[in-house]
């Protein structure tokens, strides 16, 4: 049996996270939130409300994302799976049985739950590289699952929710109470992420994740651990996708449950930073505009500019800056604590 | 009966090929213990090669290999010293977003300049080859052989030589060999060099076969992935036996079922071993558990 990687004992153990502290808001989120109220109420042109509408919900998709990848240490690259689980529950319960999206979107949430619950249940005592593979390979299986049974899903095609509008239908003609609907949605998993760092639970979560062998001999059970953080991270994405399937009201299984919206929600929450409840947010108003504007402007011309962009600060921010825009602005104030 | 020996021994040749592209990614794994998650943007690479020297030069991919694969030694060398080295000594989820950042670089730079056609080089051969009842292409029996011929010559590499040696004395306990006087950092970079040779290889092999396409490293990744699992992580030999597996599963599935959930049957494969079989069909002990998140 191979010793441990020479480079892993001579580092120090370095986390990639700040100390935690306890749930209570600092001045910097508050404003940021108030920042962002402020910005769905202006009443910006068509383009820049999608823009915005886009950078609350990645935003939210990142934090949730971040709960099982950051605080619990299970690097998920198999997230669009629950995404699209969520997107297709809601559309399918409101196409066949004309069931509300606004209720549909629990069910949604909580379909994708299980689904994240047995996956962690499955794979969540694999380690580092085998975990990842394990949830890749498994949003392989759901994506060619939901390309091929086309009786429910409509296989390639895809599904279209009808554009009619109605509070009930949760469809609107206007962008400006989707920007609220995703500001709600950011503040919700804000809220659930804070809520957690300060509780009990947030605590069996760092100790896993730190090590596993001391949390189990402390009496945590990690499967129980990450078991429930992967469903909880996993709902709050099928609450996501389904939100998505509301807003854009066409569901593309090759865009829904592709590896790269897996990789998105990773990066994003990786720039941020892991293991943050403000890091994912950040990471998601500095690149999603970004790769936006740069999608809209140059798209036609030079398609994958802007992923080109968007990868190569990845691998600027993971080689120098490993605990991302959060660690960067704490070393740069020297305040990275009151963030 | 015919049916049945067709489609196995197809699904060896095919698979075969699988395990030479998925080597590379299972020694870099065995000595860095890091997983190259761009190891499928490699193997684009070179095969825009290979199809750029036999387009260009009029010449054939099986002799593209004599530069591809040097080409890729050099490359492999240089994504090591930028980009691999500096994360090794970092927590491991480092390396594993700087690889998969590099993958979707890579990706979709080569979307800007090649475009997302699909290019292919013309048959090499003009006429199948027979064994007994049964005919095959032979580009697939080309590259059986020199799967045959890379594994031999990679475990006389690691068995016999000092080179070898040195990279076991690494994997088993990095800091006893660098006690030795063995150049650690140096043999991390000479594995994943030849690892990136290996795809190269490869993906010569496999371009008279396939069409290559800037996404077609995440179709392939996704099979060595699992290869590399099945065999162990970290075993050359292993590799050639889960390669030779999916081969089997994959042809038999596409024609017994629908060639669309083929593909599903090697990803429920997968998550079965890793259910009941987390060290792979071969692999060592713990590996799959081994604490290399820590």
């Amino acid at each position: 049996m191979p010793g441990p990687h020479p480079y892993q004992l001579v580092s120090a153990r370095s986390p990639l996270v700040w100390p935690r502290r306890g749930g209570s808001l600092s001045i910097f989120e508050i404003g940021i939130f108030v920042a962002c109220v402020a910005i769905a109420m202006i009443g910006f042109s068509q383009n820049l409300q999608d823009i915005v509408v886009l950078t609350f919900l990645w935003a939210g998709l990142a934090l949730a994302w971040n709960i099982a990848g950051g605080y619990a240490g299970l690097i998920s690259f198999g997230h669009a799976a629950f995404f699209g689980i969520g997107a297709y529950t809601s559309t399918i319960l409101f196409l066949r049985l004309g069931l509300s999206p606004w209720i549909g979107v629990w069910c949604g949430g909580l379909l994708s739950a299980g689904f994240g619950a047995g996956l962690a249940i499955i794979c969540a005592r694999l380690r580092g590289p085998f975990f990842i593979l394990s949830t890749l390979a498994a949003a392989e299986v759901a994506r060619i699952g939901a390309l091929n049974w086309a009786s429910l899903t409509g296989g390639p095609e895809g599904l279209s929710i009808p554009p009619v509008a109605g509070i009930a239908n949760m469809v609107f003609a206007s962008k400006t109470p989707y920007v609220f609907l995703m500001l709600a949605f950011l503040a919700a998993v804000y809220a659930v992420t804070k809520g957690l760092e300060a509780s009990r639970y947030g605590y069996y979560l760092y100790s896993v994740r730190d090590d596993v062998d001391a949390a189990s001999a402390a009496g945590v059970n990690p499967l129980a651990v990450r078991t429930a953080a992967m469903a909880l991270s996993a709902g709050l994405t099928g609450i996501g996708g389904s939100l998505f399937a509301q807003y854009f009201l066409y569901l593309d299984p090759t865009f829904l449950i592709s590896p790269d919206l897996s990789f998105q929600f990773a990066l994003l929450a990786a720039v941020g930073g892991l293991g943050t409840a403000i890091g994912p947010v950040l990471g998601s108003f500095l690149i999603t505009p970004m790769s936006e504007l740069l999608r809209s402007y140059l798209g036609s011309q030079a398609a994958g500019l802007h992923l080109v962009i968007y990868s190569a600060l990845l691998i600027v921010v993971m080689l120098y800056f490993p605990s991302g825009i959060v660690g960067a602005l704490g070393r740069i104030s020297g305040r990275g604590r009151n963030l | 009966m015919i049916t049945l020996g067709q489609l196995v021994l197809s699904g060896i040749f095919i698979g075969s090929i699988y395990a030479l592209m998925s080597m590379g990614l299972t020694l870099i794994f065995g000595v860095l213990r890091v997983v190259n998650f761009a190891h499928g943007e490699f193997l684009m690479l070179a095969m825009y090669g290979a199809w750029a020297i036999t387009r260009l030069l009029g010449l054939n991919p099986y002799i593209a290999a004599i530069a591809i694969v040097p080409a890729m030694f050099l490359f492999g060398a240089i994504v090591h010293q930028i980009i691999v080295r500096p994360a090794l000594d970092k927590p491991h989820l480092v390396v594993v977003f700087a690889t998969m950042g590099l993958s979707i670089f890579m990706q979709n730079v080569a979307l800007m300049i090649m475009t997302a056609d699909l290019w292919d080089v013309p048959p090499i051969f003009d006429h199948s080859v027979a064994i007994g009842p049964f005919y095959f292409k032979a580009e697939l029996l080309v590259g059986f052989v020199v799967t045959i011929l890379c594994t031999l010559f990679l475990r006389w590499l690691i068995r016999s030589t000092y080179l070898g040696k040195a990279i076991r004395a690494t994997v088993q306990d990095g800091e006893a060999a660098m006690l030795m006087g063995i150049p650690v950092q140096r043999i991390f970079l000479i594995t994943f060099a030849s690892g990136s040779a290996l795809v190269g290889l490869a993906a010569c092999m496999m371009m008279p076969l396939f069409s290559v396409f800037p996404t077609v490293g995440l179709n392939f990744v996704l099979i060595a992935f699992v290869i590399v699992v099945l065999g162990g992580m970290g075993s050359i030999e292993g590799a050639l036996i889960g390669g030779v597996c999916i081969g089997v599963v994959q042809s038999m599935s596409s024609y017994y079922v629908a060639p669309a959930y083929g593909q599903m049957f090697y990803f429920i494969l997968f998550l079965l071993v890793m259910i009941f079989r987390p060290n792979g069909l071969l692999g060592q002990k713990g590996a799959a558990t081994l604490g290399i998140n820590d």
